[in-house]
């Protein structure tokens, strides 16, 4: 019961994130200059930010950003581990050494750091959909590591079972046999890994958000929107300012939710030859 | 004027390691056309690796396979990946040991014949193709069995799944490595009895690995014995059972019942329909 009213949540914040442009009651770079700080009215139900902007549209929009683009970095890195992981196994000669040693290496770099060097780098001035292509296409780069491994490991097993030596000695191509007989037991796996990834990059981008290094303004994000959480006099006077993390806190329980759930996990049933 | 001889469809002469670890040496021995030659030996003995040196799969798990290995006439070892590919499945097919083991628990049996079919094929199967495949191996070719996933498969439909899978593009010579050991002795003496009449009706060589001289003996034109990396005797299944020479055969022999040593070559009993299994009255 838990697990269905956390998927209907989450569904509903995805519907509505989706259809921002057609409920948000203004663009979410619309300033009016004359109703900085607003409180809440009919046509700003949460007011407005310092710079007139309405902060319930700009939810929307954050919202749209976060739940669309999360999602898509984890699967770049989930589809980078499943190719890296691939030749390892699969007897590319000196492909095994040469993955596990990137994946040491990748594993152990402060990719933080190296962010916040990167954009360091970058003018002042950069656009926003350069900062999203960057927050996002870093996290979904930097986060194969750890699928790679899982996915190295379970492909190892494949390669030596029954089922796929049974494959060879069929004719069987290897992609084939990667794709026919490998896929359905690294589809619950890949699906895990989705599940682990996509709290773990919501958090990242609030955390670069936080800190001024994630989507750049005016387009917003659920990282640069919790910015405003810095000035306690801010929150005091508009309350609605902790939407953005409520609403974070509230997805980010409702995956959780979903992590436990028996009944929506793919293939759970153990199936054996009697 | 004498007869031409008899091209062998295998033979082979090759030695099989793993680094350096020799588990077959100089092992030599040749399979005509149509004939069963069955291979005994112990648990640990080599059997199936000569089984994977024989498809050319031994690299893959780790060994090393030097010498020759001919078949129609072609010699497999200089081949390339892709030209083995085309071998395997097509002119050698194979039955491995255990159907638990062998066939993907995920996959239906629909989707498991489809693949072996693209790997040799490039146009749809014929209609009903796989229906009357799976009536050769006496197994319902309906569509609610071919809907059934192989993990919900009983043992002996899965072992005959495997047979069919096998024989889809009629090899010219199937291996089978100890395609028996997993099954009760009514299925087993099923299976037997399937092989033989694959035998005789696609007149495909078979080479029947196995560590039962006993379960065998009825099946095979000749017997092989394999010893600690070679193979120390050869002969009909009568010559083996009444007057071993090697002492591991003398042994092996031995060590079966003395009724059953005296009444060889034995036939595989089984009540009821051909192959197809019995039919006991409930209790």
């Amino acid at each position: 019961m838990i697990q269905r009213l956390a998927l209907a949540v989450l569904l509903a914040v995805a519907a509505i994130a989706l259809l921002a442009p057609a409920i948000a009651p203004a663009p979410y770079d619309y300033q009016d200059r004359e109703k900085t700080n607003a409180p809440p009215d009919r046509h700003s139900p949460m007011g407005t930010d310092e710079l007139g902007r309405d902060r319930f549209s700009r939810l929307l929009y954050g919202t749209r950003v976060s739940v669309l683009l999360v999602p898509a970095a984890a699967l770049l890195s989930v589809v980078l581990a499943l190719l890296l992981s691939l030749p390892a196994v699969w007897r590319v000669p000196l492909a095994a050494p040469a993955v596990s040693g990137f994946t040491t290496i990748s594993l152990s770099l402060p990719w933080l750091f190296l962010y916040i060097i990167l954009r360091a780098e970058l003018p002042l001035n950069t656009s926003p959909s350069t900062s999203v292509i960057l927050t996002f296409g870093l996290m979904g780069v930097s986060g194969w590591a750890v699928p790679a491994r899982v996915f190295t490991a379970a492909m190892q097993q494949l390669r030596d079972s029954g089922w796929v030596l049974q494959a060879q000695t069929s004719g069987m191509r290897t992609w084939r046999i990667v794709l026919v007989h490998g896929w359905p037991h690294l589809r619950s796996l890949a699906l895990a890994q989705l599940r682990i990834l996509v709290p773990v990059y919501i958090l990242s981008e609030a955390n670069l958000g936080l800190l001024g290094l994630g989507v750049a303004p005016p387009l917003p994000s659920w990282g640069n929107l919790i910015q405003d959480l810095q000035h306690p006099d801010v929150v005091r006077a508009n309350p609605w300012v902790l939407a953005p993390l409520a609403l974070l806190i509230l997805v980010m329980i409702c995956i959780e939710c979903l992590q436990t759930s028996p009944d929506i996990s793919p293939e759970s049933s153990p199936v054996s030859l009697r | 004027m004498a007869a031409a001889p008899v091209k062998p469809v295998l033979e082979f002469r090759l030695t099989a390691r793993y680094g350096a670890h020799v588990v077959l040496r100089e092992v030599h021995a040749a399979i005509d056309p149509g004939q069963i030659v069955s291979l005994i030996g112990l648990s640990g003995s080599g059997k199936s690796t000569l089984a994977m040196a024989l498809l050319r799969l031994l690299e893959y798990r780790g060994g090393a396979v030097t010498g020759s290995i001919v078949l129609e006439g072609r010699e497999l070892t200089g081949l390339s990946g892709a030209a083995m590919r085309g071998i395997r499945g097509n002119r050698i097919g194979y039955v491995p040991q255990s159907p638990a083991a062998a066939l993907n628990p995920k996959l239906k049996v629909s989707t498991l014949l489809r693949e072996t079919w693209r790997a040799h094929a490039t146009a749809k199967p014929p209609e009903d193709a796989f229906a009357s495949l799976l009536e050769s191996v006496r197994l319902p070719g309906t569509s609610g069995f071919l809907n059934q996933r192989a993990g919900e498969l009983s043992t002996g439909q899965g072992q005959r799944l495997l047979i069919a899978l096998a024989i889809m593009h009629k090899p010219a010579l199937l291996l089978a490595d100890e395609p028996t050991s997993a099954l009760d002795a009514i299925t087993q003496a099923a299976v037997l009895r399937l092989f033989r009449d694959l035998n005789r009706r696609l007149g495909t060589a078979i080479l029947f690995i196995s560590h039962d001289l006993l379960s065998v003996a009825a099946l095979s034109d000749r017997v092989e014995i394999l010893h600690e990396g070679g193979l120390v005797e050869s002969g009909a299944p009568a010559q083996i059972f009444h007057s071993p020479r090697h002492p591991f055969t003398q042994a092996l022999v031995a060590a079966m019942p003395r009724d059953l040593r005296s009444s060889s070559p034995l036939e595989p009993e089984v009540p009821g329909p051909e192959a197809a299994g019995p039919e006991f009255p409930p209790p």
